[in-house]
């Protein structure tokens, strides 16, 4: 009995302890823009691993959302900047331009705070770690769910979003390897535009208006289908692959218009990026790689439910 | 009626001034304090971190406790953030007291980058011109400051030759500009500059402080200064912001000296876009996408009046700080970002009630004092 109680006060005073210590970590979470749902995601994602590994290691976590409203490499960097000043521990970005990033990451490694780019890299940075898709992969995936779909024969347009994004440029690059594999399949054209589901919605139109004879589209990136009734053709008439797989987009795969999304997992760059900063800055581990793939996920109508659950917990309350 | 206006004005400035006294005193109030790491210049002249040797033996690096708003480092990062928008903010207040409006400073500033960019890279490290670095950085800093004085230039004359209102020309100008930026780099970013490029805009002091931005962004507004309040030239600017038609009639060269207020405004694009692509180190046709309507802001905050006539370089500036001083102290107050867009909102909106308010009061004085 003795025992047991000498064991107990022991374990009391361990626990108060760990509770007067427990440490405070900041982590800067820098994103491409605010509007764009898939970085919501990845914000609760963040806060969400905030909390688990909070916890879990008796830490607070906190995450510092410093976001531009608009696609902006400059005032990225400047947020990286700031983020150091303030006194984050640590920092997750995505670059909307790696050149112009790079120098505010290396500053701010040289100041001790180490960096982990996701979603889009800056291979020449010193960041510790990148996480997101292979973005080569990603568009010749997308073409060849494409491919499949058409039978191997069509006319193609690529959908991509800003055309300075190196992401975008890779993953363009990607679907016309793919593409070249399939001789009966013409890529009329790449279709860049503004990253905002309307203007997306508008480009679509525009093209579909004066190249009625397009019979399959390729979105590496989802806008279009951020909205509802984005597609103005029957199901089945034209076929259509996106990258993404946001709420609003499942209602496609719903009704037929779109039989393949391809997932990214925009929750997993928020968590997985603080649970590699937390490994990092608390217990002073590497990741094995620099380089951390995540993989696409295809949803279809088999799996469309199943996936529509994961939202209720990824989405901002 | 000179002396009057400058009352005015210097009225206006002092009230910003206290602004930004206060911000920066609540601030340094709630701002709380952030432990640094301590930095040391090593015997290669590279910064680098101290360490001590702790009880159990470990080498850990050395942290010094500080303010988080009122430190050197923090105050030096706000100097550079603001000048960016400050220098525009200036050519775009002498802009607007003519009674004009410069939409394409931001697509006239991605230009200028691109293509200063592009001659850079080609006398940069990896350039077919390696060699030739100072030859490279002469003409790149030409480039990017002479296209985006030709935007200017082009803009003004538009305006003067087809009487069209200069919101009309500049929002085309807008597009055209950022068009041909896109379709000279195919969306790709420009990168790989002379090093003695990068190191002449990047200079810090030993302390690791870059000081640049800030020394061009006074001698901006000091030349702003000179050229608003001192010249015949910047007079003419204020007449016919004041009344066009007066000063039509009075002689002054009208057409003359709009086209000038706009290649000042693209000079001043030129300028940042210079001090950017130095600092930063690459630049895109994205880049400055939305920066005509922080500039615009600024200016106005600074207490330009959008029906011309009114305004000052120095009022540009300051204006340009409180619209950074109230961005970053969202960051080290630790506020929602989420709140930052209305919080600056409000502010613009309140400058220029504020603004109006002062106008108001002032003909008010004149008209008792008439009486």
């Amino acid at each position: 009995m003795k025992r047991i109680l000498v064991l107990l006060l022991a374990g009391a005073f361990a626990l108060a302890g760990r509770a007067a210590e427990t440490r405070t970590i900041t982590i800067g979470l820098v994103a491409k823009s605010q509007g764009n749902p898939v970085f919501q995601a990845a914000r609760v994602g963040a806060e969400d691993a905030a909390r688990e590994l909070g916890a879990r290691n008796h830490l607070n976590i906190k995450i510092d959302w410093r976001t531009p409203n608009e696609e902006d490499a400059q005032k990225q960097a400047e947020a990286i900047e700031q983020l150091v000043l303030a006194g984050a521990d640590g920092i997750a970005v995505s670059c909307s331009d790696a050149n112009k990033l790079t120098d505010a990451i290396n500053r701010a490694v040289d100041n001790g705070v180490p960096v982990a780019t996701f979603d889009s890299d800056a291979p020449a940075s010193k960041r510790f770690v990148t996480y997101g898709v292979d973005d080569i992969d990603c568009g010749r995936q997308t073409m060849e769910e494409l491919a499949k779909v058409m039978g191997g024969k069509g006319i193609v347009a690529i959908l991509a979003g800003n055309p300075n994004a190196p992401n975008l440029q890779n993953r363009v690059r990607g679907a016309k390897e793919a593409a070249a594999k399939y001789p009966g399949l013409k890529i009329r054209d790449v279709y860049y535009h503004k990253e905002t589901p309307q203007d997306a919605v508008a480009r679509i139109e525009q093209v579909m208006q004066s190249n009625p004879d397009i019979t399959g589209w390729a979105f590496i990136g989802g806008w279009p289908l951020f909205t509802e009734n984005a597609l103005k053709w029957p199901a089945g008439s034209v076929a259509c692959v996106s990258v993404d797989a946001l709420p609003a987009q499942l209602a496609y795969i719903r009704n037929g218009q779109v039989p393949v999304l391809l997932a990214q997992q925009c929750y997993q760059w928020g968590h997985r990026s603080v649970e590699l900063l937390v490994d990092k800055i608390v217990f002073k581990k590497n990741p094995p790689e620099v380089k951390e793939v995540s993989p696409l996920i295809p949803v279809t109508k088999a799996n469309v439910d199943a996936y529509a659950a994961n939202w209720t917990k990824w989405l901002p309350q | 009626m000179p002396s009057r206006r400058l009352s005015l004005f210097r009225l206006q400035e002092g009230g910003l001034l206290v602004v930004i006294f206060v911000l920066g005193a609540l601030l340094t109030t709630f701002g709380g304090r952030v432990r640094t790491p301590l930095l040391t210049v090593g015997a290669d002249g590279t910064r680098e971190r101290v360490f001590e040797t702790n009880a159990a033996g470990e080498r850990v690096p050395v942290f010094v406790e500080e303010n988080k708003f009122l430190n050197v480092r923090n105050l030096a990062q706000l100097a550079k953030d603001t000048s960016f928008t400050a220098i525009m903010a200036v050519g775009m207040s002498i802009v607007i007291i003519s009674g004009g409006i410069d939409l394409s400073v931001g697509a006239a500033y991605a230009l200028a980058s691109v293509l200063g960019a592009m001659v850079f890279n080609h006398y940069g490290p990896g350039g077919p011109a390696a060699g030739s670095a100072v030859t490279g950085v002469v003409l790149g800093m030409v480039t990017c400051v002479g296209t985006a004085a030709l935007c200017g230039l082009a803009n003004g004359a538009l305006i003067v030759a087809l009487r069209v209102h200069p919101f009309i020309v500049t929002l085309g100008a807008m597009a055209i500009l950022r068009g041909i930026a896109f379709v000279v780099t195919r969306g790709q970013s420009v990168g790989g500059f002379p090093t003695a490029f990068r190191g002449m805009i990047g200079w810090t002091t030993a302390s690791g402080l870059s000081l640049v931005p800030l020394g061009v962004m006074i001698v901006v507004t000091v030349v702003g200064w000179i050229f608003l309040s001192r010249l015949a030239a910047g007079r003419r600017v204020y007449a016919i912001g004041g009344n066009e038609l007066a000063s039509r009639f009075s002689g002054i060269g009208v057409e003359r000296v709009k086209i000038g207020v706009y290649v000042i405004s693209g000079l001043s694009a030129g300028v940042a876009a210079l001090l950017a692509l130095g600092y930063y180190g690459s630049a895109s046709s994205g880049d400055g996408q939305g920066y005509e309507l922080n500039v615009i802001a600024a200016a106005v905050v600074g207490g330009a009046s959008l029906t011309g006539g009114r305004g000052t370089a120095l009022g540009a500036v300051l204006g340009a700080l409180v619209i950074q001083m109230i961005s970053s102290g969202i960051v080290i107050l630790g506020i929602d970002q989420n709140y930052s867009q209305i919080i600056i909102g409000s502010v613009v909106i309140a400058a220029v009630v504020l603004d109006n308010l002062n106008g108001w009061l002032a003909r008010r004085r004149l008209v008792r004092a008439g009486h």
